[in-house]
């Protein structure tokens, strides 16, 4: 097994372990969790050690799973497939580091410890291995794994509305994730592996997947195929299947309204990985399979793609500068953002793609942080209404710290890791028009707007908030200062947040090589659409 | 044929039908023993039948037919198509004797007797051959499935028997008509031979049309598919949980067997005139619509499981729209996700019935955090049903839509399409009524002064080996799939 297949299982046999421990002993569970979070992050760092710049998969594991015959088409194979480029790379490492915030934050969790932690350690593992995994059914298989963990730590932990909340969760990313399964299962029947002869192979291997030799000519989704359903071609009806479920797990507007009420509803902790992890499933399913695999329907909707990224930035900005309730806000913030790497995604250049990658993960060190701090609040006086705060920066020193590094970073300003996702969004929609004249300047120069609106949302609730006289309304007393717990939960994010903000070439050096070459392998398939 | 070859026929086929008439004998022998026996002595009965079950099961496994033989002059063909589904229906008898088990009062003799006859009815219909045979095997399984819905022995389960007898004596009416005009347009009724073949392809008659339909509605109510599904949530409320269990599963499957095997028939092998492929897309769009959503509006779990079960026909259905061995082989594969699945279901909801009145899903309220193991079968189970990893009914489900794109790549039938879309979408309406259950039993706070649920460590093991199996199909398919691959014969 190489270390990849520990990072994805040692959680998931650990929740089996966990399943013996009694339940009368909460404080096992949580040390347990925290335990299984540290070795991964050791586990990580041996993984980054062993993983040189450069494009191309490493670290590669490949196991035969599923090999069934189907009669006369052939024979149907599944692998289990993992591997690490530039653009999971960073993804896993943002899940690791945001699973052991999670533990922390966990920590406050008063009921049912032992469900709790269970299901924490299966959704660890299960996301993790969807990052990783480049076998299409493998991936859709830890894909719909995650959603029933989730579905019982909203409905369960949750808050008032939590089981409205979880249910529409669970709704709206299955429905998602069946157009999906809709365009694997026509997909694998119209693909074979470039070594069957006698009998054709059917493969979910997505590498294979993209390369479009492997197509079976004559099948529906082939290039040469010239049947139409209505106005669009097979192929580019997969590619808005996978656009539409990839983007309700981003989410972008108009599927996006599940997001507000599930953070709302949902516990910090899994806020935090809700937004952090669960939401980069939207970018990263773009750049890992619709992208590759169908980028003459990426090329024939970017426009769309494009379009809606701007209505995300834009209404979700306004939403965000309408909600009262803070999670709301911070929800709310989390379209809009998600709208930038749509953007992003959508111009196809280098520097697109590079900032579409950088930003997700900027986003999920400072959305995981912006939860952390309305948590920090919910937990003291069970109120997360903007209009019931003011001056706290005069009570709580270092929670108002925090606030300001998150908000601000948030918000996309220099020296914040938000800043330079952002920035080369913007290089690459600018760029777009005179490169490939896939993304009209006019939604870049109007998503610039995002920016603006980012800021006057954030700067009127530290306003709110924070300045002014004293007063909170559901409490008498004061309210503490952070205590330990939170400072050591919140302190590596804002750090990372700083970090990743001067230094980005610590990442850069890592997505960027995929980045080139994802451009690079789809304007040579550009050439093969028109000869 | 003179009156020795006859009799030299039957003598040889009457060897091939060892587990039949090991079936027979017992029933004989529970019949007797039920006379004899005391009313609380009645365990032995279980046992004898459990026997024959498991004896059944190793003598079709040990007699499994390379090739098809020809019993009794044609009326029946033992081939691998039937076995399987035998051993199919013998396990659904198995399981259903030992979910019984579960609540005392169902130990008589005349329960087991009528399971037993269900099971055997089943096994006939599937090597059925001829429509006289169809017919017989057919009431067979009908006359004592009446009787069984009824075994609750109070007034609504006697108003559910009324309607199954009801709507079924009709059913049949019909099917028998079609069969005779059938019969009529063929001369034959073994609708194997080749006369049976030769003669309708000359017919171009739409009474071929007609008369096949008013057949099909008499499978198709065995099967509770839509239009004919209208006893099921009835029967279901009404019925004892062991006895909807297996009414569920063994007609289901007896039902789809030989629809296969006649539909594959009347299609002439694809010369038919008629568009059968459309007609049972239709027929399936249908069943997988209304069963889903008139789910999502019960609140009684077994009403809401018979429309489940209706929803389920129309997933089965599917493998036989796309008439072709690989979308019969996915229908098997199906089936016994569907026998495992099921089962898992009904022997969990058995199980809670024992502690608690579960007449609405709001009984269940909390009861998953006061005692684990069964809710987190009923949640597998639940799963299961509405096609998620990681079980088989995700596999199974994921085989029959690969075969039905297959096919709609060849043929571009825009039914197919509709079929395949409509098919995958409703996983997701489905899904909202499959987790009611596990909703109470989980998210829900226990009530304050809620009755502890009795532990039973024999549901536990049995519970547990159904979870295995099911996960174990999911993750290593192959081991059934390379059996089903081999099945060769199935008209």
């Amino acid at each position: 097994m190489s270390l990849l297949s520990y990072l994805i299982f040692i959680p998931i046999l650990a929740a089996l372990l966990a399943i013996l421990i009694p339940a009368r002993l909460p404080n096992s569970f949580r040390v347990l969790s925290l335990t299984i979070s540290i070795i991964q992050i050791i586990i990580l760092i041996l993984i980054i050690n062993q993983y040189t710049f450069g494009s191309g998969f490493q670290l590669i594991e490949k196991i035969p799973w599923i090999t069934l015959e189907l009669g006369t088409w052939g024979i149907l194979k599944a692998e289990y497939f993992v591997a690490l480029d530039g653009l999971n790379l960073p993804m896993v490492a943002l899940s690791v580091g945001i699973m052991l915030v999670a533990t922390i934050s966990s920590w406050t969790i008063d009921k049912n410890q032992k469900g709790y932690f269970i299901l924490l350690l299966i959704l660890n593992g299960a996301i993790i291995g969807s990052f990783c995994a480049l076998d299409f059914l493998l991936f859709y298989v830890f894909f719909e794994f995650m959603l029933l963990p989730m579905y019982f730590l909203i409905g369960i932990w949750g808050g008032p509305k939590r089981e409205y909340a979880s249910i529409k969760f669970f709704l709206y990313t299955l429905l998602g994730s069946i157009l999906i399964l809709i365009v694997i299962v026509g997909l694998y029947l119209s693909v074979r592996t470039p070594d069957s002869n006698v009998q054709v192979v059917h493969t979910f291997n997505v590498l294979h997947m993209q390369d479009s030799d492997n197509l079976i000519p004559g099948s529906l989704l082939s290039l040469d195929s010239d049947s139409y359903l209505g106005p669009y071609s097979f192929r580019l009806w997969a590619f808005l299947l996978l656009f539409i479920g990839f983007i309700i797990k981003l989410p972008a507007v108009p599927f996006h309204t599940w997001l507000p009420d599930a953070h709302v509803e949902a516990p910090t902790p899994i806020s935090v990985i809700l937004a952090a992890l669960l939401l980069k499933f939207g970018g990263y399913g773009l750049l890992r399979f619709a992208y590759p695999i169908f980028p003459d329907g990426a090329i024939h909707f970017s426009w769309l793609v494009g379009f809606i990224g701007l209505v995300s930035i834009i209404y979700g900005a306004l939403n965000a500068m309408a909600s009262r309730d803070l999670k709301r806000l911070i929800a709310y913030s989390s379209v809009s953002h998600m709208g930038f790497v749509l953007l992003g995604i959508a111009s196809a250049t280098v520097e697109g793609i590079t900032g579409a990658v950088y930003h997700m993960f900027s986003h999920g060190i400072i959305s995981a942080m912006l939860f952390l701090i309305a948590g920090v609040l919910y937990d003291r006086t069970h109120d997360r209404l903007i209009e019931n705060y003011s001056g706290l920066a005069t009570k709580m020193k270092a929670y108002t710290a925090f606030v300001l590094i998150a908000f601000f970073a948030s918000m996309g300003l220099p020296g914040f890791a938000g800043f330079m996702g952002e920035v080369m969004i913007f290089f690459g929609a600018f760029q777009s028009q005179s490169i490939n004249g896939l993304v009209p300047a006019w939604m870049a120069i109007t998503a610039t707007l995002g920016l603006l609106l980012g800021a006057a949302y954030y700067l009127w609730t530290i306003q709110r908030m924070f300045y002014g006289t004293y007063s909170v309304r559901s409490s008498l007393m004061d309210l503490t200062d952070l205590d330990r717990r939170e400072f050591i939960m919140l302190l590596p994010l804002a750090l990372a947040a700083l970090i990743f903000g001067i230094l980005p070439q610590l990442l850069l050096n890592y997505i960027n090589p995929f980045a080139t070459e994802f451009v690079g392998s789809w304007f040579s398939f550009e050439k093969i659409l028109t000869p | 044929m003179d009156l020795k070859d006859q009799l030299t026929t039957i003598s040889e086929s009457v060897g091939h039908l060892l587990p039949e008439i090991i079936l027979i004998a017992s029933l004989i022998i529970t019949l007797i023993l039920g006379l004899i026996l005391k009313r609380n002595k009645q365990a032995l009965l279980h046992g004898v039948a459990l026997a024959t079950y498991v004896v059944s099961i190793f003598l079709v496994i040990k007699a499994w037919p390379q090739q098809p033989t020809s019993l009794f002059g044609g009326m029946l063909r033992l081939d691998d198509f039937s076995s399987f589904f035998k051993i199919l229906f013998l396990s659904g008898g198995f399981l259903t004797l030992i979910i019984s088990r579960q609540k005392k009062e169902d130990t008589s003799s005349e329960y087991v007797l009528l399971i037993s006859a269900i099971v055997l009815g089943s096994c006939l219909l599937a090597m059925s051959m001829n429509f006289v045979m169809v017919l017989l095997s057919l009431e067979l399984i009908s006359l004592s499935s009446y009787i069984l819905a009824g075994f609750g022995f109070d007034k609504k389960s006697s108003e559910g028997s009324l309607k199954y007898f009801l709507f079924g004596t009709a059913a049949t009416a019909c099917m028998i008509y079609g069969i005779s005009l059938i019969y009529g347009l063929a001369g034959t009724l073994d609708f194997s031979s080749d006369q049976f073949l030769n003669t309708l392809i000359e017919t171009k008659s739409p009474l071929l049309l007609v008369g096949s339909l008013l057949m099909l509605a008499g499978f198709l109510f065995k099967i509770s598919a839509v239009p004919f599904h209208l006893w099921t949530p009835d029967v279901y409320e009404s019925a004892p949980t062991p006895v909807v269990a297996f009414l569920s599963v063994v007609p289901k499957l007896a039902g789809i067997a030989i629809l296969v095997k006649v539909v594959l028939a009347i299609q002439l092998f694809g010369q038919s005139g008629f568009p059968w492929q459309s007609i049972v897309a239709v027929i399936s769009i249908l069943s997988i619509l209304v069963g889903n959503l008139s789910a999502l509006a019960q609140t009684n779990p077994k009403r809401m499981l018979a429309y489940s079960s209706v929803a389920q026909s129309g997933f089965l259905l599917i493998g036989l729209a796309v008439l072709g061995m690989e979308g019969i082989h996915f229908l098997m594969f199906y089936s016994v996700a569907f026998l495992i699945m099921n089962f898992l279901v009904f022997s969990v909801l058995n199980h809670y019935e024992s502690s608690l009145v579960a007449d609405s899903v709001s009984s269940f309220t909390g009861i998953g955090r006061l005692s684990f193991f069964p809710a987190f079968s009923m949640l597998i189970g639940m799963i299961a049903l509405t096609g998620l990893p990681p079980t088989a009914g995700f596999t199974a489900k994921l085989l029959i839509f690969s075969s039905l794109w297959s096919t709609y790549q060849e043929t571009q039938s825009g039914i197919l399409l509709a079929l395949f879309v409509i098919g995958l979408i409703n996983t997701v309406v489905s899904l909202f009524f499959y987790l009611k259950i596990p909703y109470f039993l989980f998210m829900k706070e226990p009530v304050v002064d809620a009755k502890p649920i009795k532990n039973s460590y024999s549901g536990n093991l049995l519970h547990g080996i159904l979870v295995i199996l099911l996960i174990y199909l999911f993750l290593q398919p192959g081991v059934l799939m390379g059996w089903i691959n081999r099945i060769t014969f199935v008209l």
